[in-house]
């Protein structure tokens, strides 16, 4: 496990300059924007405006996030509110769609039962479907559910995610058989298989498919959108956007960059406390 | 003679009777009774969820596609139209087509140059560098940026092209070189250059575990055997990577498709919402059943180029079964006519017209 925590050589070798003379460019491309929304956020008004737009900011100032503060202070619900919303509504979908998804991934790629190709296929075309045209079905389904103004309306429309499955399972294929049969020798049950075997092994997969759906979950405005009338029940991302369209003004645009950061921000934050499992663990998980 | 064959038939009626109730009991073994119970009890869950939020709705959308729906305070009014709303779309809905033809052109140009981009950025962060993990943590970021309203923003910015290097002089130059047809998209790939990398994310990483599964032993054998770094990528790398390209240019295109900003998507939606008598739900889950056929035929098109070839002892096995077979069904020809020729002759003696003894059936 230790071998595989220490990704970057000792040393600086000649050798390197060549990779990085061709990484760094690119590095710098790949890194604008973030460095243009950590900005972006920061600049005063009329630096927001300024023609041609400027990348960096000159004169940098809190003036975009009091501003946001005192807005939501005025309306009817508070901003805890909502933040409370969408950490619940995030942490159930995630938590919920990565069991659902790396269970039926090892179910589906390791266990031989009747209706597996049929299963497999109705996900791979489900992958291919726009989402955009189940929406009518969807809302009547949850409509007949009862599930209006209920959270698991907003959780369970994403909880099963078609490219998370077909991410996971083609990590959970390249298991060899060979490890599953040594644990069933030793008197394993599947449930022990996954629990000890395939979820230690496909760690990074895992790690990439939370990302994924946490993006998608914490980014979604369809369930605030359709299945919610009852305001304080939506989703910060909602009332983000509607911040920043509601006042398409001048002020909006400082509030909607300084939004657009914060909403930003978890995402990093959850990226960089996963990324050392992304990174590290396919190293170490020693399968040939 | 006669009762040998008797005999035989009723001993293979009964061994064929005997192996069924074989089968039968081997179908129930504890091993694939236990496996199909397991392998339902780890899919339930996730079954249920793709049933009442994929499966149902999917099947829906198709019955939409072949109604006109309109919207009443009533509720929603069906009238059948069969294939109607695709015809109209087809015949006279030019925006549709147009987005389309531009959407297959700039996908498949599009696929391969990130899919290659990212192969490289992996590899090249699967070499001994110093500060690896930051790179790799700046190669992923924009992954997500990308699904979010932020992307929009900085396409309005500008953002989206590389304003360093001039990019009129290379469209400009692209355009004299190729036919219109060709040039349009690739000179719009490399105004969007940025934007078509920031996709590659999710790829790298694959490819990096892909790269990271490779056995380090492997090279150190080509190397010995006096293989090049050229030699290696192209005998080692790219065969041991290939699953990973599959993966990865399904993922691509289906990441393009799928996009919030795709101009199809929005297309689909207006078209949902528009309060045009002849459009509504039904017309937009044509438009989307038409999409999705297309995306599948792209991703099908890839999938042919790049499906992993079966070995050469896994072939040989095949096209040795398949003799048999050939042989096997060859001899069951000739037994059958054998018998059949047999049996006219029966009749034809029991006729009387061929008196003589000499044409048995054994002499077929």
């Amino acid at each position: 496990m230790n071998k595989g925590k220490k990704i970057n050589p000792k040393g600086f070798e000649i050798g390197q300059l060549k990779i990085l003379a061709i990484i760094l460019p690119l590095v710098i491309f790949m890194g604008m924007p973030i460095i243009f929304i950590i900005n972006h956020a920061f600049k005063p008004m009329e630096e927001l405006f300024a023609f041609p737009p400027t990348f960096f900011v000159r004169k940098p100032t809190m003036e975009n996030f009091t501003k946001l503060m005192e807005f939501s202070n005025n309306s009817g619900i508070p901003l805890s509110r909502y933040v409370f919303n969408s950490v619940i509504v995030t942490l159930l979908t995630v938590g919920i769609s990565l069991l659902l998804t790396t269970m039926s991934a090892y179910a589906l790629s390791k266990i031989k039962f009747k209706g597996r190709n049929l299963l497999t296929q109705i996900n791979q075309i489900a992958i291919m479907f726009v989402s955009t045209a189940v929406l009518i079905p969807r809302y009547l389904v949850v409509c007949q559910l009862g599930l209006i103004n209920n959270v698991l309306a907003h959780v369970l429309p994403l909880v099963a995610m078609p490219v998370a499955l077909f991410l996971v399972k083609q990590f959970v294929e390249q298991v060899p058989d060979s490890l599953l049969e040594a644990a069933y020798m030793d008197g394993a049950t599947d449930m022990t298989v996954y629990y000890k075997v395939i979820l230690p092994m496909i760690k990074p997969a895992i790690a990439t498919a939370a990302i994924l759906v946490f993006q998608q979950v914490w980014t979604n405005m369809e369930t605030s959108n359709y299945y919610f009338q009852d305001d304080s029940m939506k989703t910060l991302t909602f009332y983000m956007n509607t911040l920043v369209n509601a006042n398409n003004t001048v002020a909006g645009q400082g509030m909607g960059a300084a939004a657009s950061l914060i909403m930003f921000l978890p995402n990093l934050i959850l990226f960089i406390i996963l990324q050392n499992k992304v990174m590290n663990t396919m190293a170490s998980s020693g399968i040939k | 003679m006669e009762e040998t064959k008797e005999l035989t038939k009723a001993e293979k009626k009964a061994q064929k009777k005997a192996l069924k109730e074989r089968m039968k009991h081997l179908k129930s073994g504890k091993l694939e009774k236990r496996d199909g119970r397991m392998g339902l009890f780890f899919m339930i869950p996730w079954f249920i969820g793709v049933a009442f939020f994929l499966a149902y709705p999917l099947g829906t959308s198709i019955w939409y596609s072949v109604n006109n729906i309109r919207t009443l305070p009533q509720g929603l009014m069906f009238r059948q139209v069969g294939f109607g709303n695709f015809t109209q779309i087809l015949q006279s809905d030019p925006d549709f087509i147009v987005q389309l033809v531009d959407y297959i052109t700039s996908t498949v140009l599009s696929v391969p140059i990130i899919v290659v981009f990212a192969l490289m950025i992996a590899m090249m962060l699967n070499m001994k560098i110093k500060a690896k993990g930051f790179f790799r943590m700046i190669f992923f970021l924009p992954v997500i940026i990308v699904s979010g309203p932020i992307l929009t923003m900085l396409t309005e910015e500008g953002a989206g092209s590389i304003s360093a290097i001039d990019m009129n002089a290379i469209t400009g130059a692209i355009q004299s070189f190729l036919p219109p047809m060709l040039a349009d998209p690739i000179s719009d790939l490399f105004s969007n250059m940025i934007t078509t990398l920031w996709y590659s994310g999710v790829q790298i990483l694959i490819f990096l575990s892909g790269l990271q599964k490779i056995d380090k032993s492997m090279y150190e054998a080509a190397k010995i055997d006096g293989g090049s770094g050229w030699e290696c990528f192209w005998k080692i790398t790219l065969p041991n990577v290939k699953p990973m390209i599959l993966l990865n240019v399904v993922y691509t295109i289906i990441f393009i498709s799928s996009n919030s900003t795709n101009p199809i998507i929005s297309l689909i939606q207006t078209s949902m919402f528009s309060g045009d008598r002849e459009k509504g739900f039904g017309y937009a889950a044509a438009m989307a059943w038409l999409y999705t056929g297309v995306i599948i035929i792209i991703v099908a098109l890839f999938a042919l180029v790049l499906m992993t070839r079966k070995d050469a002892y896994e072939k040989q096995v095949k096209r040795a079964k398949k003799a048999q077979k050939m042989e096997v069904r060859k001899r069951k020809k000739i037994e059958r006519r054998n018998r059949r020729n047999a049996k006219r002759i029966e009749h034809q003696r029991a006729q009387g017209k061929i008196t003589s003894r000499t044409t048995t059936r054994d002499e077929y």
